[in-house]
């Protein structure tokens, strides 16, 4: 069951054998397929594959149909959105703070959000169902834009990481300071919401994301190719026509309204929106920010169905919260990525300041690879990965897209 | 230089003076009357068997948490390493987690769990080194880096906790970190640990003060650099575990007391060291007085009989406002 997990994935970053672009779509669609097979037939009653079409036909009639169709399937589906959002939110983060690590655990993001959320419970405040993605929103604003607002947009990616840990670990402090108030019914059940669980949620909870991703996903389309030109960094992007205070800003305001309803149905599913973007680059250094997110968005909903299954089978019949798996795997995974990336990306700055001179982009910032790549000269004598040097034809497609 | 001690040590005695009183339950002038050999003998329980205990291990784990973020910082040259961020507090949660799951230790048998503590204390440290490697060149980076695997550890507590769900209730408080509920026991666990450690540190205190000129000087000036460095290392491991094991994860005490230490005592930690001692009381102590004010005025205020503060909490979002401050006010800096 854990060859699922994207852990081997990581394993696997030395072999770059693996990256040929051909082999992501292939790897993306049998990991997935063999999760959502584990997720739908695995667990009491097994129900054999061969067997899983007939029960979804018979509906109400037989056990095996109420399982899978009441909870096993959309359990399935809210895996896969909330993957799908998480990883797309992760990198539409990234790519406009242009920070690698800028993820909604370190902003202060999740945790704003599970306050907003946490907090009605355990006052014992009865609100509508409808209510709560909304509490969620607030708390995931106000903890996303204490952080920016503290932090400056414009600051070192670690400035704002720092920031970032600090406003998290005050709203942590307000979150447990609900907890030790609550009693111990409500405190179990905060507690597992917390880690990010995706157990006896129904098709309501499904429901409930729709109106949400209605709003997100065409705000996503229109600023992915926004988000191209921001990799070249604010003097280009403004210099070809973006206005990049505001588009960072609108981009923020996306990736907050992709992730605050996620985390109001199934709490903070934790570090999805580091890991999915790291694997999507991995895949293919040389795409632009457009087909990262697509891909960011296929991983983060793989990461997380995969991370389900041994969620709801490692310790049977207790449930463990999917987030501690994600936690456990994906960050040494994203770190191990983002580390072998690294590597190259200091040979090849070691390279250029050898040939011209100049160190790019390290002045003052650890900066993403896409600024690096945009600011790094292009005459690479080494030119360890192919295409991982060369300012790509994508980046440009995206400029003209976005005029 | 003496006059900053006593200062200090004044300031440590007011808190540990306001602590005494600010608890719910009985009133000032009651408590004078214990100290004068009066009251009835609930007041007296109170006053001896709770109050006083909960004073001094506050005393003692803000001073253990705080010496153990000095000789980190020395020793890593990392003005960003705290035992909170270095994966050490978190690891050393996750020991005492485990144990108590485990069977191994209980609350009946608090040495083990500051034995258990002190092994995942260490488990963490060695995680983070991994992850770092051996070029711990950037401190933001490795502050950074210690975030991540302080979220690694923390998602192996959480499992360890969905496991045995029976410990959540006493564990929870535990993880914020509080002095509610601390008794003799705790205490007498604490200060041979502290005072041990403490001693070693205080030892140590010459060799960390050259650690701080960095590696270079050290070796010029005779030190074996790298045998200071790994004992320096394992007394901050040990500090905070114990003082994990007593009060729980208190944030930001072993990050930002040490700043405050350095900037009043000077860089010499032959003086750092018990200064750093010293504030760390008084700001574990000054916050938990202020935690149990705060939450009786709020209790009163909103009319609810159950509300407490952890004094965690209260140093958490000190913490933070303080690490705000700090990242605002150097622009220039990249970290």
């Amino acid at each position: 069951m854990r060859t699922v997990e994207p852990g081997p994935a990581a394993v696997r970053a030395r072999r770059p054998a693996l990256r040929v672009p051909g082999r992501q779509p292939l790897l993306a669609v049998v990991l997935l397929a063999l999760s959502s097979l584990c997720a739908l037939s695995l667990g009491t009653p097994t129900v054999p594959p061969h067997r899983l079409v007939g029960a979804v036909l018979e509906g109400d009639t037989t056990l095996a149909g109420i399982v899978v169709n009441e909870l096993r399937v959309p359990r399935l589906v809210l895996a896969l959105v909330a993957g799908a959002c998480l990883g797309a939110a992760g990198l539409v983060l990234q790519e406009a703070l242009r920070n690698p690590l800028a993820v909604p655990e370190m902003l202060g993001v999740s945790s704003g959000a599970a306050l907003g959320v946490a907090a009605p419970l355990v006052l014992a405040l009865s609100l509508p169902a409808a209510v709560q993605p909304l509490l969620a929103i607030g708390g995931a604003v106000l903890g996303g834009g204490l952080t920016l607002l503290a932090a400056g947009l414009g600051r070192s990616p670690s400035a704002v990481l720092l920031t970032g840990a600090a406003v998290a670990a005050a709203l942590q402090a307000a979150l447990l300071v609900l907890m030790v108030m609550a009693d111990q019914l409500d405190l179990q059940l905060i507690y597992r919401y917390l880690l990010g669980s995706l157990s006896a949620r129904t098709w309501d909870d499904v429901t409930g994301l729709w109106p949400w991703l209605l709003v997100a996903v065409p705000a996503l389309v229109l600023c992915a190719p926004v988000l191209s030109v921001m990799r070249l960094g604010d003097e280009d992007a403004e210099a070809l026509g973006v206005r990049a205070q505001r588009a960072r800003l609108a981009a923020l305001a996306i990736a907050v309204v992709l992730i605050a309803p996620v985390t109001a149905v199934c709490g903070p599913v934790a570090w999805v929106g580091f890991l999915a973007p790291h694997l999507a680059r991995w895949f293919n250094p040389g795409a632009d920010a457009v087909r990262w997110l697509c891909w960011s968005a296929v991983w983060g909903a793989v990461v997380v169905t995969a991370a389900d299954v041994p969620a709801r089978l490692a310790l049977a019949p207790v449930e463990t919260p999917v987030g501690a798996w994600t936690a456990l795997l994906g960050v040494p995974a994203g770190v191990a990525l983002m580390r072998s990336r690294g590597r190259g990306r200091v040979r090849r700055a070691a390279a250029a300041s050898g040939t011209s001179g100049t160190v790019p982009g390290n002045a003052k910032t650890v900066p993403s690879a896409g600024a690096d790549r945009a600011l790094a000269p292009a005459h690479d004598p080494r030119g360890d990965a192919p295409g991982n040097a060369r300012p790509d034809p994508g980046a440009v497609n995206g400029t003209e897209d976005a005029r | 230089m003496k006059r900053r001690f006593a200062v200090t040590a004044a300031l440590a005695v007011v808190c540990a003076g306001v602590e005494l009183v600010a608890g719910r339950g009985m009133s000032p002038g009651a408590v004078w009357d214990v100290l004068g050999g009066g009251g009835d003998a609930t007041e007296r329980h109170i006053l001896l068997q709770l109050r006083l205990p909960r004073m001094l291990v506050a005393l003692g784990a803000g001073a253990s948490l705080a010496v153990a973020g000095l000789v980190l910082q020395s020793a890593l040259r990392n003005p960003l390493a705290g035992p909170e961020v270095t994966g050490v507090t978190p690891g050393a949660v996750l020991g005492a987690v485990t144990a108590t799951a485990l069977g191994l230790a209980g609350w009946d048998s608090p040495l083990a769990v500051v034995l258990a503590a002190c092994v995942g204390g260490c488990a963490g440290a060695a995680l983070l080194w991994l992850l770092a490697g051996r070029g711990r060149g950037d401190p933001a980076q490795t502050a950074v880096q210690g975030v991540l695997v302080s979220a690694v550890l923390g998602g192996l507590t959480a499992m360890v906790l969905l496991v045995e769900p029976g410990e959540l209730g006493s564990v929870v408080q535990w993880l914020v970190g509080t002095t509610e509920g601390r008794v003799w026991e705790h205490w007498h666990l604490l200060w041979p640990w502290a005072l041990v450690w403490g001693a070693a540190a205080w030892l140590l205190a010459g060799p960390l003060t050259l650690l701080r000129c960095g590696d270079d000087i050290a070796l010029t000036a005779g030190l074996a650099a790298r045998r200071a460095r790994t004992l320096a290392l394992l007394c901050a491991v040990a500090l905070t575990a114990g003082a994990v094991a007593a009060v729980g994860a208190l944030g930001f005490v072993g990050l930002l007391v040490p700043h405050l230490a350095v900037a009043v005592h000077g860089a010499d930690l032959r003086a750092g060291l018990p200064g750093a001692a010293l504030l760390g009381a008084v700001v574990v102590c000054g916050a938990d007085a202020a935690a149990q004010l705060s939450s009786r005025l709020l209790a009163a205020g909103l009319d609810a009989d159950r509300l407490t503060l952890p004094v965690g909490a209260l140093t958490a979002c000190l913490g933070a406002a303080l690490l705000l401050v700090v990242v605002r006010r150097t622009p220039s800096r990249t970290f």
